[in-house]
């Protein structure tokens, strides 16, 4: 009869290593999974801003994207940018277009709306406030994190969408208008979601908020 | 119930084939519309932006895909972006802002539906695609010659068609399009018969491309003894300085 078996000493090691071993790939797995959690959160009340009725706070899941806009270089442009950030416009709108380390697109406020999302039209939407004029004139750097407002194929069609640049680009000068550049938060932009060879982003993520500072 | 599962499934595919629409995620693709081009020089002083094709590219106007082009060695390139730029400085940023013209796309071996060509206009895209292999003896020139149509299709209702063909001599008449008659040769004619060129009779707007360049380009060299073609230098100049009263007609040496 076999009353008892001993752990030999190696034997207790195995096993202690493969505990420890479970528990760093459980770890891991759900360090991996959490997208945000390298991420710095700006809080933009710690920050002291020169111009700060022209910041702007844009939040996702993985936190605060701190922008300046340009009210000198496009006025017209900045003034319809604030008025839709002001009204909550922006709200629940999806980033529908991401092209990774290249740039991410929103503001589509008829289909990227969270609770009516339409993948067949997203990119094609209005405000419903009317086209402006294209301001192409100022003189205006696109280094990453600058943000534009888009356009259709031609020039004075911009009215509610968006995008920020997540490289640089010189062709982009003098084609579409600048609405500001990206103080805080370029690592945030980086986590939002893309899918490689997509045009429009399924399931895509959402802008939280976006407010003005003050 | 078997039509609204059909309906979802449709709907399905349709979904998909849109979202997995190639991502052309190339930055002058989706400015001019035009593939397989590369920056050559963008900081310039009245700000034109040059590109060179990398690979052949195959264009369409309208539903027909019948433009082609085909890149270029680097040394032909450098020479002839010497040449490119020598011409197209010459013409101001606020007058390029006002013709619409910000792109020119250097390529070899132009052609419209199997014609070789010495340049393709599109004020849409504000681009002028220029073929840097075109005929050497009339190059420089030709390039004016593009550009001026550039203009042409930016202010139509200024560069009257009645009146210019009222310029020309009675019973004279063009051609219905500038590939439709055998009026090919660009050597200059001196026939008192009002045409610059050959290929000016093939067209109103060739013609007045051709006055129009031989205006810039020769400048002051020009003997005009025809009375026509007077007229019609008169006509050019006067349009031009409605679209900009500063455009200066003759050389900065």
């Amino acid at each position: 009869m076999i009353s008892k078996i001993k752990i030999s000493k190696s034997e207790k090691i195995i096993l202690y290593f493969l505990i420890i071993l479970g528990v760093f790939t459980l770890a891991s797995l759900l360090m991996l999974k959490n997208k945000c959690l390298f991420v710095k959160n700006y809080d933009p009340n710690g920050i002291k801003f020169n111009n700060p009725e022209n910041i702007a706070i844009l939040n996702t899941n993985c936190g605060n994207i701190i922008i300046e806009l340009y009210p000198n270089i496009s006025p017209i442009a900045v003034k319809r940018f604030k008025t839709l950030i002001k009204s909550g416009s922006y709200d629940d709108v999806a980033f529908h277009r991401v092209i990774e380390g290249k740039l991410i697109q929103a503001g589509d406020l008829e289909f990227g709306k969270k609770e009516n999302l339409d993948y067949g039209k997203v990119g094609s939407g209005k405000s419903g406030l009317g086209r402006i004029k294209s301001e192409l004139n100022g003189k205006f750097k696109y280094d990453k994190g600058s943000v534009g407002l888009a356009r259709t194929f031609e020039l004075n069609t911009e009215d509610s969408q968006f995008f920020i640049i997540l490289q640089d680009e010189a062709l982009f000068e003098g084609e579409y208008t600048p609405v500001g550049k990206v103080l805080y938060g370029l690592e945030v932009l980086e986590t939002i979601k893309f899918v490689p060879k997509f045009h429009i982003v399924p399931r895509p993520d959402f802008i939280n908020t976006f407010k003005m500072l003050n | 119930m078997f039509k609204l599962f059909f309906m979802i499934f449709l709907r399905a595919i349709l979904l998909f084939f849109i979202l997995i629409t190639p991502l052309k995620a190339d930055t002058i693709y989706n400015l001019i519309k035009i593939p397989n081009l590369e920056i050559y020089k963008i900081n310039t002083e009245n700000r034109l932006r040059y590109l060179y094709a990398t690979k052949p590219f195959i264009l369409g106007l309208n539903v027909q895909k019948n433009i082609n082009c085909f890149n270029s060695d680097k040394k032909a390139l450098d020479k002839k972006y010497q040449i490119v730029k020598r011409n197209l400085d010459r013409y101001s940023l606020n007058f390029l802002k006002k013709i619409n013209l910000k792109y020119i796309v250097l390529c070899e071996n132009l052609s419209i539906a199997e014609i070789n060509t010495a340049g393709i206009p599109n004020n849409k895209t504000r681009t002028l695609i220029l073929d840097i292999k075109f005929n050497e003896s009339h190059f420089e020139r030709a390039i004016h010659h593009e550009l001026f149509h550039i203009i042409n299709d930016n202010y139509k209702e200024l560069f009257n068609k009645s009146i210019w063909e009222n310029f020309n001599k009675k019973n004279f008449e063009y051609s219905d399009c500038s590939t439709c008659s055998n009026k090919w040769n660009l050597d200059l004619l001196d026939d008192g018969s009002g045409f610059f060129t050959e290929y000016s009779k093939s067209t109103v707007s060739e013609d007045m491309a051709e006055v129009f360049s031989h205006l810039i380009f020769y400048q002051d060299k020009i003997n005009i003894e025809d009375s026509i073609i007077g007229k019609k230098i008169l006509f050019i100049k006067k349009k031009i300085l409605q679209i900009d009263n500063t455009f200066n007609f003759l050389k900065n040496d």
